[in-house]
């Protein structure tokens, strides 16, 4: 395994957190019956780390994401990010960006990634200081007074980010953020987010059902189950940073690749 | 030739037609009197057309509040609580399909025939469409963006100011076009039924005395109003509603916000 020296983000890990997940479970009641959504689920992901969710579809890693961010609770076992419960959505500790870009349309690049300060009441001046870096450390700069359907999808999905990160939380929670973009699209968007990642340290947890971008942006993988969702592998990426287009092709890849493919066929 | 000017065009040789098609006698001037003896007329009487215009214009602005005011509301409050939605929904849809303007006499009955019962009829010919689009305007707010903001720490006051009211205001815009038009159709028809005052009392006044000119400056003056209160939605749509571009605001905004149209 690489050690983690070779990743060292230019941020001091101080900004970075860690996600705690003890005995995680999830039912809901659907016409009467319990449905258990998640099963038993512990997981663990020191700060700085890139680990990501993987799982066919309905095994619950879009569940276990929303009760990260406190969106959704858990009905057993306790999720912990940065030394403490999370109960509600905490934006100081935890940043999310979701499958859908979820921009505001009425606003402009900018005010949607100042938007997590104004509901907070920070001043015009500080909230236009902090926006403006957060575009230009995803590559927005110069973007800022368009509104969304002027951008195109890698580019809201870029605003998106930087709306995630303008409040500097130690952890990211990111939900398919790429699964409606386009193949090449999607690849840019990758390295993007490893650039971002290596710049700002901060702990993300990933959710995804593509293996290759698992496998390509990962340090660990975390593979589920469908009904319940349950941990069913753990795996270690240790290929070296930065990643290239070339390791895809390789033999350590492939075969970190095949291992998943394995659990979730047999699964699903 | 661009639409705007075959538009522009219409308008003047249908304005130049009215002028001079009565004038050469094609048609007889107590069908459609030219366009100058009709504001000859209306001049010629200005205080007296002057004065209805007042009782009108009051008699619409109440209304607006009512329908408008009341129908965001109860719009409001119907399209965020599902079992209010499911009780009322389908008696205000069929309600819409009667023609209300069978009720007014009763307003009558209740109110007079002064401005109150005008006032109260408009208010909720205009109250329906308004409400409907309000509530359809929240119900289709997309419940990502609600989500989103959740994650950021939003309250529920914050979500409501923030999101959910910008969010409907197309929608509630566009409801408002069609409640307004109808608080100023319900005013000038119950205005033309049974009263004593206003540009609608004065219309049905000359016909009974086949003075056309008389009636049809008091057309011209509905006109106005009526194109008056479109521009004004229209000014409210462009401020408040950028963001709806291609749908909502025209081309000439499209090619103001976005000087180099998006690259990828």
């Amino acid at each position: 395994m690489q050690p983690l020296a070779n990743i060292t983000p230019i941020k001091p890990a101080a900004r970075a957190g860690a996600v705690q997940l003890g005995g995680v479970g999830l039912v809901y009641k659907t016409s009467g019956q319990d449905v258990v959504a998640v099963s038993d689920v512990s997981i663990e992901v020191k700060p700085g780390r890139f680990a990501v969710l993987v799982g066919p579809s309905g095994c619950g890693k879009s569940s276990l994401l929303m009760m990260m961010a406190g969106l959704r609770h858990q009905t057993s076992g306790a999720i912990s990010i940065n030394g403490a419960p999370i109960e509600v959505p905490d934006p100081d500790r935890v940043g999310v960006v979701f499958q859908e870009p979820s921009l505001f349309p009425w606003l402009t690049a900018e005010e949607n990634v100042e938007f997590p300060l104004t509901l907070r009441g920070v001043s015009k001046q500080e909230r236009r200081a902090k926006a403006e870096e957060a575009l230009q450390l995803v590559g927005l700069d110069g973007f800022g007074k368009r509104h969304p359907h002027e951008l195109s999808g890698g580019m809201k999905q870029r605003v998106s980010i930087a709306r995630g990160l303008v409040q500097d939380p130690p952890v990211l929670l990111m939900d398919e953020p790429f699964a409606a973009l386009d193949e090449q699209t999607r690849m840019t968007m990758g390295d993007e987010l490893l650039r971002i990642w290596a710049a700002t340290g901060k702990t993300i947890v990933f959710v995804t059902h593509s293996l290759t971008e698992a496998v390509y942006l990962a340090d660990e993988v975390i593979v589920m189950s469908a009904r319940p969702g349950r941990i069913v592998d753990r795996l270690e990426v240790a290929l070296p940073r930065p990643r290239t287009f070339e390791m895809l092709s390789g033999d350590a890849f492939g075969s970190l690749r095949d291992r998943i493919w394995r659990h979730i066929r047999k699964s699903a | 030739m661009s639409s705007t000017m075959l538009r522009r065009l219409i308008v003047i040789s249908l304005i130049v037609l009215w002028e001079v098609l009565p004038r050469i006698g094609v048609i007889p001037e107590l069908f459609l009197p030219s366009l100058s003896s009709t504001l000859l007329a209306g001049w010629n009487q200005a205080g007296e057309y002057g004065h209805a215009l007042v009782v009108t214009l009051y008699e619409v602005a109440i209304g607006m509040v009512i329908a408008c005011g009341g129908g965001i509301l109860a719009g409001a409050v119907v399209g965020s609580l599902p079992r209010p939605r499911l009780l009322i929904m389908p008696m205000v849809s069929s309600l819409y399909a009667v023609p209300l303007v069978i009720l007014y006499p009763v307003f009558t009955v209740w109110l007079g025939i002064g401005s109150e019962s005008k006032i109260a009829f408009a208010g909720m010919y205009g109250f329906l469409p308004t409400m409907l689009a309000t509530s359809a305007g929240i119900q289709t707010i997309d419940p990502q963006l609600l989500l989103a903001a959740r994650s950021m720490g939003a309250t529920l006051s914050q979500r409501v100011t923030r999101v959910v009211i910008p969010a409907a205001i197309p929608t509630v815009l566009s409801g408002l076009r069609v409640g307004g038009a109808l608080v100023i159709v319900g005013v000038v028809v119950s205005e033309m039924l049974i009263s004593s005052a206003g540009i609608g009392y004065l219309i049905s006044r000359y016909r009974t005395i086949l003075d056309s000119q008389h009636v049809f400056a008091g057309v011209l003056l509905v006109l106005a109003m009526a194109i008056a209160f479109n521009a004004m939605i229209k000014f409210v749509e462009r401020r408040a509603a950028v963001w709806q571009t291609g749908t909502r605001a025209g081309p000439d905004m499209i090619a103001r916000e976005i000087p180099a149209a998006a690259t990828a």
